[in-house]
């Protein structure tokens, strides 16, 4: 293992920083506009009638789209030079991506925006706060769905190692560089989720008779 | 004598009766002669100008003429050729390439290139301007039927299968062959090595079909210009294109160091194109333009000029300075012009309505529907082999995500610890690696066990997702297993419990408990299915961008990707919520006997 360590390029390391980087990038991204639409659609589920059903179908929908059939929609369905409102519409590759994350992080946010609500809305202020623990989970989720890129020639964490991973023959070597790489996104990811888990704990606690964070959604 | 003098005599009135007639034959002789040299004259004279006129410089400066002659009253006509309409316009619009080195590229407002200088060198020989617009593989035909250009000249392959959406002029005007470039250290060296492997490629290219047909893997690209960046840094480990493209990177010091190109495959003829309809005259214009250009040299300067491959161009040449070829019928002999590329794809017996459909919709409801998925046997083949394997791969991964969170849940509920550990470390490895990376190692792993193939990368697949998702749910199982115990404990301590539970008793209560957790990994591991396409495994999305680097389409065909995947996973959403219910349904049954044996 420490012979392929040593025989790893120099610029490996940083290139798949800042491929990680591009993964936390594509993860903002979908979660700012996935914040933004579940909190209409949330929005839309209270108001109830007409329109809540409205919402809760889009909910369903969004819920219910596998992010890289959306991601490869996106990538095949707006023409390279589309306009938007006059202005270019081409979609980089890290957007494409992002957006494709978005239905998924857009439901979520609605669902738990719509638990936080009905907690304020109860009085229970500290269980509703439970909502930002939920959605720093869904973000980590988001940064390791955005690996999905991997498919369309985003340069993001994994991949970087998957190109370094076809220069290596053997299949040891290569297993040993994705664990590698596996130790690298689960550092971040475990150590969120302790703080998430500790975060939660703390309001589950101050909350006192507040309801358990909810179950876990299916990823994207 | 008297008879002598008789005889004389006769013979003189013989002598003045034979004058006359010997005069006449002399006159008619004379007249013979002026007349045969007259008729000789008139066919020779004929003659000469026939073959002026089959001549495709004296058949072209007629077609033209005639155009001009219908000018200004054929400008207004709506049906009028798209000869004419370029003429009253004097300006000609010509699809060329933005990025492809040595034929078409753009710096700024600069195009420059071997094709830029055939397009105005074609302009100055109809008289008119030449406005370029910027196409690529996959909108160069869709253009020329939109009327948004009126010629294309961007290295298109002329094959059977366009010969029915564009008018190739005829003769080509340039010939190249697709060659697999790679690394030089990458065993490929020929079509057999190719199954399992990914090749990047343009969408439109005609020879993806036979790519994929031979077990590629193929990521599209929209232009051939990125191809050898992407080569570069990796995010292609082969890609496919015309020879003519690579020969100016080939030329590159570094590059040649790095890549070689690795076999060649079907050779194809390059063509000009018109629209089908309404551009009769302007296709017959050009293929006797292209006939003289060919004739006279000028394709071969300008290759020579922009340091193109030339060879194809120099027997060109010899084939349409031959008397046979050099009139203005040449470029219908078949002795003189190449056949396309035999590239046609079978129809599928439902093709006739297929198209209807297509047609209707276009017509009644304004919808650009195009379905090549079910228009050709081979496309038709792959979309149901697409189909059938995403439901097997679905139901495989429900399964396997079920079967494992069973097993993970049992390990990581076991009181002792070498069993509970091991399982905590692979469902925290497992959780801590994006699935993308997850899916690479089981096919990495597959792939060192088996020979490649469709099933064996199908198998990993489901194998991945199911352990991807399986060690979640099993964790919520395993806390449901733990939370039980600990309430267990509480009541026996209060002296309340109705009855210790264990083994498969406990553990199917722990099932009920975690229901919701379950089935939320289900639907993920559903969710997740179309994933498997980036190691080869041949589900729907694998197959449509199949049928779509080969067809047009491409935005219908990945509306119903999507419609299906979103359709299928609400229904394993349904499903799911009825095994959630009935699980939870069972969870209240055994409590409320638990309550009742208490």
């Amino acid at each position: 293992m420490m012979a392929l360590v040593e025989s790893l390029p120099a610029e490996f390391l940083p290139s798949f920083l800042a491929g990680m980087a591009v993964n936390f990038e594509i993860a903002v991204i979908a979660i700012v506009v996935g914040l933004a639409f579940g909190a209409l659609l949330a929005f839309g589920r209270l108001v109830g009638g007409a329109l809540g059903g409205l919402a809760a179908s889009l909910i369903a929908l969004m819920r219910a789209a596998p992010t890289f059939v959306v991601m490869f929609f996106l990538l095949n369905a707006i023409p390279r030079d589309a306009e938007l409102f006059g202005m270019p519409f081409a979609l980089s590759g890290v957007m494409t991506v992002a957006l494709s994350l978005v239905p998924y992080s857009a439901a979520y946010v609605a669902d738990a925006a719509v638990d936080a609500l009905r907690h304020l809305r109860g009085g229970t202020t500290l269980a509703a706060l439970l909502f930002l623990p939920n959605v720093m989970r869904a973000f980590f989720v988001l940064v390791m769905s955005s690996s999905a890129g991997a498919a369309i020639g985003v340069t993001e964490g994994v991949t970087v190692i998957l190109r370094q991973a076809e220069k290596l023959p053997a299949l040891d070597d290569r297993l040993v560089l994705f664990a590698i790489g596996i130790v690298m996104f689960g550092i971040p990811l475990q150590l969120a989720f302790v703080l998430i888990s500790f975060i939660q704990k703390r309001l589950s606690r101050a909350a006192m008779r507040a309801p358990a964070a909810g179950a876990p959604q299916s990823g994207p | 004598m008297p008879s002598a003098i008789c005889t004389s005599s006769r013979s003189a009135r013989l002598a003045r009766a034979t004058d006359v007639p010997r005069f006449r034959r002399l006159v008619r002789a004379l007249a013979g002669i002026v007349a045969g040299a007259l008729i000789v004259l008139g066919l020779a004279l004929s003659g000469a100008q026939a073959q002026v006129a089959r001549s495709p410089d004296a058949a072209l400066e007629t077609l033209l003429d005639a155009a001009r002659e219908s000018m200004p009253a054929s400008c207004a006509q709506a049906d009028a050729d798209r000869l004419v309409r370029i003429l009253c316009a004097k300006r000609i619009r010509i699809g060329v390439r933005d990025y492809y080195p040595l034929f078409g590229t753009r710096t700024g407002d600069k195009r420059e290139g071997y094709e830029i200088d055939v397009g105005l060198s074609i302009g100055r020989m109809l008289g008119v301007q030449v406005e370029f617009v910027r196409v690529n593989a996959a909108t160069r035909i869709p253009l020329l039927a939109e009327d948004r250009i009126d010629l294309v000249i961007a290295t298109m392959g002329h094959n059977t299968q366009r010969d029915s959406q564009v008018r190739f002029i005829r003769p080509h005007y340039y010939q190249s062959e697709t060659v697999v470039v790679g690394r030089r250290e990458l065993p490929v060296a020929n079509m057999t090595d190719l199954p399992g492997r990914t090749v990047c490629v343009t969408v439109g290219n005609g020879s993806n079909a036979q790519l994929v047909s031979q077990g590629a893997r193929l990521m599209l690209f929209d232009e051939a210009g990125v191809l050898p960046d992407r080569l570069k840094d990796g995010t292609c480990s082969l890609a496919a294109q015309d020879d003519s493209f690579f020969a100016n990177y080939f030329k590159e010091p570094d590059f040649s160091a790095a890549f070689f190109p690795k076999f060649g495959f079907a050779q194809v003829p390059w063509g000009m194109a018109v629209a089908r309809q309404g551009s009769e005259q302007l296709a017959r214009a050009i293929d006797l333009i292209v006939q003289v250009f060919h004739r006279d040299g000028l394709f071969i300067d300008i290759a020579r000029f922009h340091r193109v491959e030339s060879a194809f161009l120099q027997v060109q040449q010899r084939v349409w300075r031959s008397p046979e070829c050099n009139v203005d019928t040449g470029s219908t002999n078949p002795s003189c012009i190449l056949p396309p590329l035999d590239a046609a794809l079978k129809p599928t017996s439902f093709a006739p309505e297929v198209t209807a459909i297509e047609n209707w919709a276009a017509k009644e409801a304004g919808i650009d529907l195009t379905l090549p998925m079910l228009k050709t046997a081979p496309a038709w083949s792959m979309f149901q082999e697409g189909v059938l394997n995403s439901l097997i791969l679905i139901a495989g991964a429900l399964i396997a995500t079920f079967v494992l969170a069973v097993l993970f849940g049992a390990a990581m509920a076991a009181r002792t610890i070498l069993v509970r550990w091991p399982a905590r470390t692979v469902t925290v490895v497992l959780q801590s690696s994006p699935i993308v990376l997850t899916l690479v190692i089981a096919a990495a792993i597959a792939h060192g066990l088996f020979p490649y193939s469709g099933t064996v990368a199908l198998g990993a697949a489901i194998a991945a997702l199911g352990m991807a998702n399986g060690c979640n749910a099993g964790q919520a199982l395993a806390e449901a297993v733990w939370s039980l115990r600990a309430e267990q404990g509480t009541e026996r301590a209060r002296g309340t419990a109705p009855g210790m539970l264990r083994g498969s008793g406990l553990f199917a209560r722990a099932l009920g408990r975690s229901a919701t957790q379950i089935v939320a990994f289900l639907i993920n591991a559903a969710k997740g299915t179309p994933i498997a396409s980036f190691i080869g495994a041949p589900e729907l999305l694998s197959s449509l961008t199949d049928i779509t680097s080969f067809a047009s389409g491409r935005v219908t065909t990945y509306s119903l990707l999507l419609v299906f995947y979103t359709v299928v996973v609400m229904l394993v959403v349904w499903l799911c919520g009825k095994l959630g219910v009935y699980l939870e349904k069972r969870q209240a049954r055994i409590e409320e006997a638990g309550k009742v044996t208490a």
